[in-house]
């Protein structure tokens, strides 16, 4: 479906108003960037907002996620300080929101990675406008996500012992065959490369940013673009090396979500023990993570003012892949209910129809609703069309794929082999406050990196813009 | 030991290009070019050699495996065995998630460090640059000047006339890396 | 990590302290300061030295352990006990195996005792009113007094509960001559006065009979809760338990329970029949007719005309009919029991047992019981003499009438009025309050003692601990009194003495070594028993039941809480009720239809009102099947003085809720609604109207889900009823023994090579579901021996309890008259663990001899191990929970860690008991045997139903057990490989009943 995206199709309706385009050359179809931008022009309009400092709507954006992150930090606090006990969780109903959210973050960022990664691989030019803040995404979501398997321990500053690390009480290692410590692995090493991979991308716009600044900003920007200056020699291996890290961080993130659904696979949990969790899980995680992309670049793009960079195409494209990301999801809930159907497991059977009717069967329709019917909306170009329609969705995606980690871990959890054992669970008022710190927490990183860094990759910009790229292709056969 | 070097700036990389492999027909060495973003073309326009990274990368992943594989078996069923939910000391297929991480953190690593080394782009280095700009929108050639294979006047003539904007005569700080 | 403790810091001597510090030295000495504050923060509470005595006392060595023989004073049954002491204090109560009484077992009351032993909150010392006094004064102004009351020749009267003391009866008896008018009056708080008031009618003795179940083939009960609350239920549990023998299945004994409400005992019967309490006595008498009709009439059995029974009409004729064939059938096998405290009706018990030839067969009555002494006629006398005031001294002793009598106003308005007050009680309680003299009682641990439950049983008690608070016995009070300076040893072994001389019994022991054993049998003196006096029996009156839109009260004793007594034990209160899983709650039980008539649902709180001037009761509504519909049930011994204490039960935090609402009482007291009907002491002769109220409370439950069966809008086919609990008819297993169950075809598909080999034993439990009463003695059990906290009502409701050991009750049948399925369940030590494969740290990993172990230092607590166990035994520290009670802390077990918050922990199989035996082993220079290592709750099992041993020797009593043809293990078909198996429940019942 990636290559079908390519190409998108020019249409009348997806062309925001923008000024005619004299002195590009006459392309078979209209840019990737609007406004025939210069170079000089993407480097200014890139470098403004940092350059100019935040605008109001940044302010007042900032003030709301920074308090929501506040609230976050008080109630990790108190919960620690107290014990777990403040989380509504029981005897029977051992994860909840914790895992929930953790899954739910990890899922965000894969996102980011993959418009980054595999996009690169397959030479997509539209992901230029858009991978460095999804990158940038990965990484805050990610630690977001981290934060949930520590904070979640009863004991969370005994964390370290998840690492093997050579210590003094004789030989004592880890458990190697627990998903838990897979997911200490998975996740670090996602976050590691992620990491490099986005500095990397990162230096040669730093470099810009050096050039244009003075004073104390030109020395911070001097540190961090490590004495950039554009050698050809150096654009030559920092190409190879990019694509050596997409190369690695393609199967990296199929792999952290599919260690992250063997916490589940592995168990003898009913409604966990299932071999379709690793793509299933994938899968989910591209979906939520497309729709957090799109809501933060809708926003961004009114909020930086960058309706040019980030067009109607690029929205028109992550709405193709929502809408079959969400078609693959609605397809794994049906296999998922086959499955426990065919198995004869009675355990299993009942499980599932506990999910759909059980004390928490209204999770379980909210997560259809917003995960499978919604998104077919976007088939229609008209809702493709409507960004605000486009931003609604997406949000209800969101919403969707965090009932769908709830649904799979409390709700299959509260009813398992025993009746005698079987409870229910309802979460306080402290677990809500941490996962409305874990947006806060979110949103503020995100926010002060549009304001400190370059959001749009500068190079790449250039690299595709019409002056640069079309007249070369012939160029290059001659 | 310092060089004289001819710089000469452009305002695309289709006319550095194309200066690139004038000035080598005529012989010329090119130190180096700068631009804003990078130019396809360009390497094989200044004969640059394939880059080693993906070599490292690897060798950094087979490092980063089998080092995995190796601490886990060891730590599971050599230095600390023991009886875990009745599975074997050595249960190698549960060992496989974090030996897949391993491979690629370590090669990931590998490459961004040789990256990073192999450029000399380290913290506190003062870039070489002969044109502020060339990290915005310009794109500058810097042809280096042997024992006169070539009057000065012509060189310059060579690249205004594919586009240079200007062209000027400059002692390149350091050794220009062949 | 938690273990470990830093030495004491002290400053370095190279950190030169000169006058004018320099520099460098500031610097040391502030880097110094710094550390030494983290040090410190790091640093746990110290150790306090239990024994911090240089010279020894000889039998404590410290941190080994040693027992003491005593005997239970948690009720009057008198069951054997050992005292295991550690460093000079008991730890735990476990009972006597070899003691004629119990035979092993203890129930949850019982050892729930060690923790009342440490109650913080127990009398210290003499009080004048509610000031404190000294011992010397109290006795002068008393005695004194009582020498005026002597002197005009007034009425002394001494009101006790029952007390089979020969010592306490021998000073009483002191005491009372030297008056004129002295009389000792007994009554229990659950009567059983008609019980044997109806023997002196029928057989010129007034006894209850011993019975000896171990002798019945069927029995069938009226109403007496035998198992649970009745007389003596662990000496009854241990009697069934040998008519349960999976070896001998022929010999399995029947059991017919006939009740109004869902007792323990009826919830387990082979056959339960639902009949209102206004039916007892027909139904009694209806059997009397049938057993009288085949006998023909014998000249003992030719009745007078005032009874020619009329043959019973009704939906009970046909059930009697059946039970009365079967009884004769079982002619001198077979009893029949009855709970009701109606004389009439008892009489005519005794007429069916003595048809049947229960006398002579299982019920004694010339050793018999002295477990209940209580008199209710006497009661009723010295109730009147109070009212018309004149007593001229009360002396009220280990009981409490203010609390535990109906009309309790009245009451306190004629103590008021009585010169001279004495309380002797353990508590504050309420009729202490109206005592001018209080004088604090010991408990039974820290006191000299004795006690003689059945004629010819003499049952000691010694002082595991010195004593804890300033009391005094009554024995030695009443002494003291009298002149008589002895204290209770000599008063004791006195007593014991006379006795033997007064029974010419040349084989019973010397006191010393009595009291090594813990009893001594000294045969009865004998008794005139007469034959059976037909002329005693009386029709019965005609009871009518409740007018429409009324239903008939049953005040019941709980498991947990018989009567008030032990209202102040925290562990009491948080034992789910074996029948309704409920903690720390008072409600009232209704039958499913008369809930959905009246509209209401589990948690409705309704008013209870009586006619008359008794207070109306505000209860929440507890939904309780096989109830009979005309009926509403209330437990007694609830809203007890000083239950306020437990407000600061459990965690508190942002969104908790107190266990008790501060100044309020756990539950409000049921008592006033008892009656006195014709000098019988009733709890169950009163209607009362049902209004609601329509607030809500929501019940601290432990089981959401009561039956086997899952809801049916939510049932795959196939999987409509799990089968964790398998039942088998005794038909069934009398047939083919060693294939009862027919087993799932499991086939031993391995996906590793088990290169585990287990070095020496493969622990492992066998559990028997046909002898498992449901009586949660094992809870408590687990509960002393392992240091499991109280966590408080709010957490229960969150579904948090702590106990490492649960008894899952399921109920099977139609909710009009189900059954209880009791399934003990704690760790199943799977061989194949799901949760130590998930734990990340490795905290929870396999031991050699096949134990699945918790490492709880190493656990960081990610609840994944829980979360993975499909047995759902594994327990959160959801927070540290409070161990502020100082005193209540030296019931904790050394031997076991005291976990700390955020680790997860669950049954162990008492590994620390395991490494004690081992140690024995060695010390002894022998190979462990079986039968060496028992865990808490197989030791406590009244009805051992739990054996522990050795897997890998076949031999083993829990190989050959988990071998049988009952044996199964619970989810077997997920080959976790669990180590303990469950032998199918038997049921003597016509069909087999399987499923739902």
């Amino acid at each position: 479906m990636v290559p079908e995206l390519a190409v998108p199709r020019p249409s009348a309706s997806q062309v925001p108003p923008m000024p005619p385009v004299p002195t590009v050359p006459t392309v078979d179809h209209e840019p990737l960037i609007g406004g025939g931008k210069t170079i000089a022009q993407v480097t200014r309009d890139v470098c403004a907002p940092i350059e100019r400092g935040p605008t109001r709507l940044w302010y007042g954006a900032f003030a709301a996620s920074s308090s929501a992150l506040l609230l976050g930090v008080l109630c990790v606090a108190y919960q620690i300080a107290t014990g777990i006990g403040t989380w509504g969780l029981n005897r029977t109903v051992g994860w909840a929101f914790d895992i929930t959210n953790f899954v739910f973050w990890v899922g965000i960022g894969h996102a980011g990675t993959l418009i980054s990664a595999v996009l690169l691989l397959l030479r997509q030019k539209w992901r230029t406008s858009i991978n460095r803040s999804a990158e940038a995404m990965t990484i805050f979501a990610v630690i977001c996500a981290g934060l949930f398997p520590v904070i979640h321990m009863g004991r969370p500053w005994l964390a370290f012992w998840v690492f093997p690390y050579p210590n003094a009480r004789g030989s004592l290692w880890v458990n190697f065959r627990s998903p838990l410590l897979w997911d200490v692995f998975a996740i670090g090493t996602y976050f590691t490369i992620s990491l490099v991979f986005w500095y990397v991308g990162l230096i040669p716009d730093l470099a810009t940013l050096r050039d244009r600044a003075a004073g104390l900003r030109r020395r911070v920007f001097g540190l961090l673009s490590l004495g950039w200056n554009g050698s050809a020699r150096t654009w030559a291996r920092h190409e190879v090396a990019c694509v050596l890290l997409a190369a690695l961080a393609t199967p990296l993130v199929v792999s952290v979500h599919s260690v992250v659904s063997t916490d589940f696979a592995t168990s003898v949990v009913p409604g966990w023990h299932a071999t379709i969790f690793p793509p299933y899980f994938v899968i989910g995680a591209i979906f939520s993570g497309f729709a957090m992309v799109l809501t933060l670049m809708l926003i961004a793009r009114k909020v930086m003012r960058f309706e040019h960079y980030i067009t109607a195409k690029h929205v028109g494209a992550m709405c193709r892949v929502l809408v079959f990301t969400g078609s693959i999801v609605g397809l794994a809930y049906l296999t998922e209910l086959f499955t426990a159907w065919y198995s004869g497991n009675p355990y299993e059977r009942f499980t599932f129809l506990n999910r759909a009717f059980g004390p928490m069967g209204w999770a379980y329709w909210v997560m259809v609703g917003c995960n499978v019917v919604a998104p077919q909306l976007l088939w229609f170009r008209r809702v493709r069309g409507d960004l605000r329609l486009v931003f609604l969705l997406s949000l209800v995606v969101n919403v969707g794929m965090w009932f769908e980690r709830f649904v799979i871990i409390a709700g299959s959890l509260e009813r398992d082999y025993l009746p005698s054992a079987w409870s229910g669970y309802r979460p306080t008022l402290v677990e809500v406050g941490t996962l409305v710190g874990s947006f806060g927490l979110f949103l503020s990183a995100f926010l002060l990196f549009c304001r400190w860094l370059p959001m749009l990759a500068i190079f790449e910009l250039k690299g595709v813009l019409p002056t640069t790229s079309q007249p070369w292709r012939h160029g290059a056969q001659a | 030991m310092s060089r004289r070097v001819h710089v000469a700036t452009f305002d695309n990389g289709h006319e550095l290009v194309a200066a690139a492999r004038a000035c080598r027909r005529r012989g010329l060495q090119i130190a180096d070019a700068h631009t804003p973003h990078p130019v396809h073309g360009l390497e094989e326009a200044l004969g640059l050699p394939r880059s080693r990274l993906p070599i490292v990368c690897f060798v950094g992943g087979f490092v980063g495996l089998t080092l995995g594989l190796a601490f886990q078996h060891w730590a599971s069923a050599v230095d600390w065995p023991l009886n875990v939910g009745g599975k074997p000391f050595s249960s190698w297929p549960a060992f496989l998630p974090v030996a897949f991480e391993m491979t690629v953190l370590v090669a990931g690593l590998a490459t961004a460090a040789a990256l990073l080394l192999r450029s000399r782009l380290l913290p506190g280095t003062t870039p070489s640059s002969f044109e502020p700009r060339a990290t915005d929108d310009r794109y500058v050639l810097i042809v280096q000047e042997r024992d006169a294979t070539l009057a000065a006047g012509e060189l310059r003539a060579l690249l205004l006339a594919h586009g240079a904007l200007a062209c000027r005569e400059e002692l390149s700080a350091e050794e220009v890396a062949t | 990590m938690d273990g470990e403790r830093r030495e004491p810091l002290e400053l370095p001597d190279e950190l030169g302290l000169e006058a004018a510090p320099s520099r460098r030295s500031f610097l040391k000495l502030a880097g110094f300061g710094v550390a030494t504050a983290a040090l410190s923060a790091c640093r746990r509470a110290p150790i306090e030295k239990a024994i911090p005595l240089l010279i020894r006392p000889e039998q404590i060595v410290p941190g080994k352990a040693y027992w003491l023989a005593t005997t239970c004073g948690g009720c009057p049954a008198g069951c054997g006990a050992l005292a295991k002491c550690r460093d000079g204090r008991p730890i735990k109560l476990e009972g006597n195996p070899v003691h004629p009484v119990n035979q092993g077992g203890l129930c949850a009351v019982g050892q729930a005792q060690v923790l009342s032993l440490y109650d913080a909150r127990r009398l210290d010392g003499p009080r004048r009113g509610a000031t404190r006094s000294s011992w010397e004064e109290i006795d002068r102004e008393i005695t004194a007094k009582l020498d005026e009351v002597r002197a005009i020749g007034g009425r002394v009267r001494l009101l006790t509960s029952t007390d089979s003391s020969p010592s306490t009866r021998a000073s009483i008896a002191a005491f009372l001559r030297r008056f004129a008018d002295g009389r000792h009056v007994v009554y229990d708080a659950v009567s059983c006065s008609a019980l044997a008031d109806s023997h002196a009618a029928t057989h010129g003795v007034r006894a209850l009979p011993r019975i000896r179940l171990e002798r019945a083939k069927l029995v069938v009960s009226f109403d007496a809760d035998f198992l649970g609350t009745w007389i003596s239920p662990v000496e009854f549990t241990a009697a069934r338990r040998t008519t349960r023998d999976s070896e001998k299945p022929q010999r399995f004994a029947r059991h017919v329970q006939l009740e109004p409400r869902m007792t323990l005992t009826g919830a387990i019967a082979d056959r339960r029949v639902r009949l209102a309490p206004w039916e007892i006595g027909p139904s009694v008498a209806e059997l009397g007719r049938q057993l009288a009709a085949r006998s023909g009439s014998g000249p003992a059995l030719d009745l007078p005309k005032a009874i020619q029974l009329a043959p019973l009409e009704g939906p009970l004729a046909e059930p009697l009919a059946r039970l009365a064939e079967e009884l004769w059938k079982e002619r001198g096998r077979a009893v029949v029991l009855c709970g009701a405290n109606d004389l009439r009706v008892q009489k005519l018990v005794n007429w069916c047992n003595e048809l049947i030839g229960g006398y002579g067969g299982v019920l004694d009555l010339a050793a018999p019981s002295q477990q209940r002494l209580g008199d209710d006629r006497a009661l009723v006398e010295l109730r009147q003499e109070l009212a018309d005031g004149k007593v001229g001294a009360l002396i009220v002793a280990g009981c409490n009438p203010v609390y535990e009598l109906p009309d309790g106003r009245e009451f306190t308005e004629a103590v008021r009025r009585t010169p001279l007050v004495v309380a002797c009680t353990s508590q504050d309680d309420e009729t202490a309050e109206l005592a001018h003299y209080v004088v604090p009682l010991p408990h039974f641990l820290e006191a000299w003692g004795d006690a003689e439950p059945i004629a010819g049983i003499v049952t000691f008690t010694q002082p595991a601990i010195p004593p804890l608070k300033e009391a005094r016995t009554l024995r030695r009070t009443l002494a003291a009194w009298c002149g008589d300076a002895r204290d209770d040893r000599a008063l004791v072994e006195t007593a014991y003495v006379e006795l033997v001389a007064a029974r010419r019994a040349a084989a019973a022991p010397s006191f010393e070594k009595a009291l090594q054993g813990g009893f001594a049998l000294v045969p009865a003196a004998p008794r005139a028993v007469e034959p059976f006096h037909s002329a005693a029996l009386e029709p019965l009156p005609a009871v009518e039941p409740p007018p429409a839109g009324r239903l008939a009260l049953v005040l019941e004793s709980r498991v947990a809480l018989p009567d008030g007594r032990h209202a102040h034990n925290p562990w009491l209160h948080e034992l789910p009720d074996p029948i309704t899983k409920i903690v720390w709650d008072h409600y009232a039980t209704l039958a499913p239809a008369t809930a959905v008539s009246l509209g209401l649902a589990q948690g409705d709180v309704v008013r209870i009102r009586a006619d008359g001037a008794a207070p109306a009761l505000e209860l929440p509504v507890v939904v309780q099947p096989g109830q009979h519909e005309g009926v509403i049930a209330v437990a007694l011994g609830y809203g007890r003085k000083g239950t306020d204490r437990f407000t600061s039960v459990g965690p508190r935090w942002l969104q908790s809720r107190p266990t008790v609402e501060p100044g309020q009482l756990v539950g409000v007291n049921a008592a006033p609604l008892l009656t006195f009907v014709d000098g019988a002491l009733r709890s169950d002769a009163r209607s009362v109207a049902i209004e609601k109220t329509g607030r809500r409370v929501d019940l601290a439950c432990t089981q959401d889900h009561h039956t086997l069966a899952v809801p049916e809008h939510l049932a795959p086919e196939g999987g409509e009823v799990r089968d964790a609990v398998r039942t088998l008819s005794l038909a069934e297993l009398v047939a083919d023994p060693d294939h009862a169950l027919e087993h799932a075809a499991l086939e031993e598909a391995e996906l590793w090579p088990d290169d585990h080999r287990n070095a020496g034993p493969r622990w492992g439990m066998a559990i028997d579901l046909a002898r498992c009463t449901g009586c949660s003695g094992c809870v408590i059990g687990c509960q002393a021996e392992n240091n499991v906290p109280v966590v408080g009502r709010d957490e229960v409701r969150r579904h948090r309890e702590m106990h490492w050991l649960r008894i899952d009750r399921y109920w099977q049948g139609d909710p009009a008259g189900p059954r209880a399925l009791h399934q003990p369940m704690m760790c199943q030590q799977c061989g194949h663990a799901p949760c130590e494969s998930v734990c990340p740290v490795l905290a929870t990993v396999h031991s050699k001899e096949g134990l699945n172990q918790q490492v709880y230092n190493r656990c960081v607590g990610t609840r994944y191990c829980a979360n993975n166990c499909p047995y759902k035994v594994r327990r959160f520290n959801w927070f540290d929970y409070p161990h502020e009670e100082a005193l209540e802390n030296l019931a904790l077990n050394p031997d076991v860690t005291v976990r700390s918050r955020g680790v997860m922990e669950k049954c162990s199989f008492c590994v620390q008991r395991i490494l004690e035996a081992k140690l024995r082993a060695r010390e002894e220079g022998r190979a462990l045997a079986d039968g060496d290592v028992q865990p808490a709750c197989q030791q406590s099992c009244p009805a051992q139903a739990i054996v522990f041993g050795d897997l890998g020797d076949p031999n083993s009593r829990v190989s050959r057990l988990a071998r049988s043809g009952r044996g199964y293990g619970v989810l077997e078909e997920l080959n976790v490989k669990p180590a303990v198996r469950y032998l199918a429940a038997v049921f003597d019942a016509a069909e087999p009943r399987d499923g739902s």
